[in-house]
């Protein structure tokens, strides 16, 4: 540690501040929490511990219903994304045009959900009505309800919101990577699928795993483009939003939100535990290769 | 000896096909991203009929935009957004510097993967989180007449313009710190060392030179915070009361009342703002070094 910097005391203070806000930032996420668990729901005196709230929800059949709409979105989404921010990345180290491709990448990052699900609900609504025209030309019913705002749509809407997030952490994995190394595998006799699977793969499959966990948990927790471009089905979200904002927060409000929470914090909990656990064997691994060399 | 072309090396490889699928996402994002928002501009000036839009040009949506309230409330939600970007810049880029000038090396990513966790809760259950947090018996109230600070609970937070800033300084810090430990990251440690040896200041060395050379992740960070802080609608929605109103706001308001050139109109003058900002930044700071780290 690099104690000639500021004295023992500044120093903790820092760490201090630092873990205080991450906590704060957690603070309202672990308050809905407990509440959620309070049989007599926020701003009772009295407080019993129950799972109640929880039993509504796996009992309710709407809730269930929109729960397996977010699910098959969660995993078409991942299927379709964490290729397409692979070979994104794979193309980003091959191009010259770097901006550009960093720039159409990362873009969607900084477009509020409520301003692209707009522009992608009039496109599709335009697409869908040129389609239909297009039909009726022909004289047939073959391209009507192609466009039409639903699942499509909605897992459009969900690639480009999670897309620059897999890019970015594929990238960060792949900055590591050393291109030599698919080189040497080729001229071994390697063709390009066994160096890309047996050498670069297993370098990288920290990343690809992780951009597969973020994918589900900004699937679970998007409601703003998914709300815009589902059409006529319900997502987990989308349901607990139009509860609160129409019943206000019930219990079994806090029991959805907290809910989502768990599938955050699990999924990211994981990540960072595998992560600790990983720099901390690949630290072991680089002493115990060093040792010997350093004792001869 | 070269091995023969497997599947993978006939799809990907140097082929049409090839080239072709390593293009996919790009033109997967032409598609469906530029092309949609580059339209919002040509939808903005259509003709509004009863319950969609005819091709014409009329500037109508824009007068309408900027003669009305909404265009006070645009203003008023960009100062609410600017105020929220100085708050987030001044509670999480120090942390920024902090990890990268005294946190070892190898802990330095570990710190950083903290601010995830509360980055990673679904955003409206952030926002909505706050309801419970910040009203009349909620949680601040409570502790702080537990306390003996306050004897009345203070009502002057949720439903007010302070709330719709908390929310969004909640919602959008962890991103100033990920993008100012990105821009520290581009910075070597010597450069820390020089300072001190050459008995630099803390102050001297964070204006003239942390600030200058990390310019990059401090502006991708702000724009992140200004330009969603104006354009999520939820936040204002839920947390701002009566009147609140931010562009993500108005341009919902507008398809719910099937405006939709108004909503492309408020669309395209967000976009406008955004590739304003995002040019400005890119010219003064050469945003591109912001992933040097990571390239």
């Amino acid at each position: 540690m690099d104690e000639q910097y500021g004295s023992k005391l500044t120093h903790r203070l820092k760490w201090a501040y630092t873990l205080l806000l991450v906590a704060t930032l957690m603070l309202p996420s672990c308050y809905v929490i407990y509440i959620s668990f309070n049989e007599h729901g926020f701003g009772a005196a009295k407080y019993d511990f129950t799972f109640d709230w929880y039993k509504v929800i796996f009992t309710d059949k709407l809730l269930l219903n929109a729960l397996g709409w977010t699910l098959r979105l969660a995993v078409l989404t991942t299927l379709i994304v964490v290729p397409f921010g692979l070979i994104a990345a794979k193309f980003y180290k091959t191009t010259r045009h770097k901006v550009l491709t960093v720039a159409v990448f990362l873009s969607p990052l900084f477009v509020p959900g409520d301003i692209l699900g707009s522009a992608l609900l009039v496109f599709f609504k335009n697409l869908s009505q040129m389609f239909e025209a297009f039909s009726d030309w022909l004289g047939n019913e073959w391209f009507y309800g192609w466009f039409d705002l639903g699942f499509f749509s909605a897992l459009v809407g969900l690639i480009i919101y999670a897309l620059p997030y897999v890019f970015i952490v594929i990238l960060i994995t792949m900055a590591r990577y050393r291109d030599q190394q698919t080189e040497a595998a080729r001229a071994c006799g390697a063709n390009a699928w066994q160096a890309f699977w047996h050498v670069e793969f297993p370098q990288i499959r920290a990343g690809i795993f992780s951009a597969c966990a973020f994918t589900v948990i900004l699937t679970f927790n998007e409601y703003i483009r998914t709300s815009l471009l589902k059409g006529g089905f319900d997502t987990f979200t989308s349901v607990l939003v139009s509860q609160m904002l129409n019943e206000g927060m019930s219990e079994s409000s806090y029991a959805m939100s907290s809910l989502v929470t768990y599938i955050a914090v699990a999924v990211i909990g994981s990540i960072i535990v595998i992560t600790l656990i990983r720099t901390e064997s690949l630290e072991r691994e680089a002493r115990a290769k060093a040792q010997p060399a350093m004792a001869s | 000896m070269p091995a023969p072309p497997s599947f993978f090396e006939r799809v990907f490889g140097e082929t049409w096909l090839g080239r072709a699928a390593m293009r996919l996402p790009l033109a997967f994002m032409v598609a469906f991203f530029l092309i949609p928002l580059a339209l919002t501009y040509v939808w903005s000036v259509f003709e509004r009929t009863q319950f969609w839009m005819k091709p014409g040009f009329t500037l109508f949506s824009y007068v309408n935009f900027f003669t009305s309230a909404r265009l006070e409330n645009f203003l008023w939600s960009m100062g609410h957004s600017a105020v929220s970007v100085v708050i987030a810049f001044i509670l999480g880029f120090p942390i920024a510097v902090f990890v990268r000038r005294r946190v070892p090396q190898v802990a330095q990513h570990r710190v950083i993967l903290l601010f995830l966790l509360p980055f990673m809760v679904s955003e409206i259950i952030r926002v909505f989180a706050l309801r419970p947090v910040l009203q009349r018996n909620g949680l601040v109230n409570t502790v702080l007449m537990d306390l003996g600070i306050t004897s009345q609970p203070i009502t002057s937070i949720l439903y007010t313009p302070t709330g719709v800033i908390i929310g969004e300084v909640m919602s959008f810090l962890p991103f100033m710190v990920f993008a100012g430990f990105l821009a520290m990251e581009a910075l070597p440690k010597y450069v820390f060392e020089i300072c001190e040896d050459l008995g630099a200041g803390r102050i001297r060395t964070f204006v003239d030179v942390i600030l200058p050379l990390a310019a990059p992740g401090i502006f991708a960070g702000s724009v992140f915070i200004f330009v969603n802080g104006l354009g999520i609608a939820l936040l204002p929605n839920i947390l701002g009361g009566p009147g609140a109103v931010n562009a993500g706001l108005i341009a919902t308001q507008a398809i719910t009342a099937l405006d939709f050139p108004l909503a492309m109109a408020v669309s395209a003058i967000m976009m406008t703002t955004l590739l304003g900002l995002l040019y400005i930044g890119h010219r003064l700071f050469d945003l591109t070094k912001i992933l040097s780290p990571i390239t």
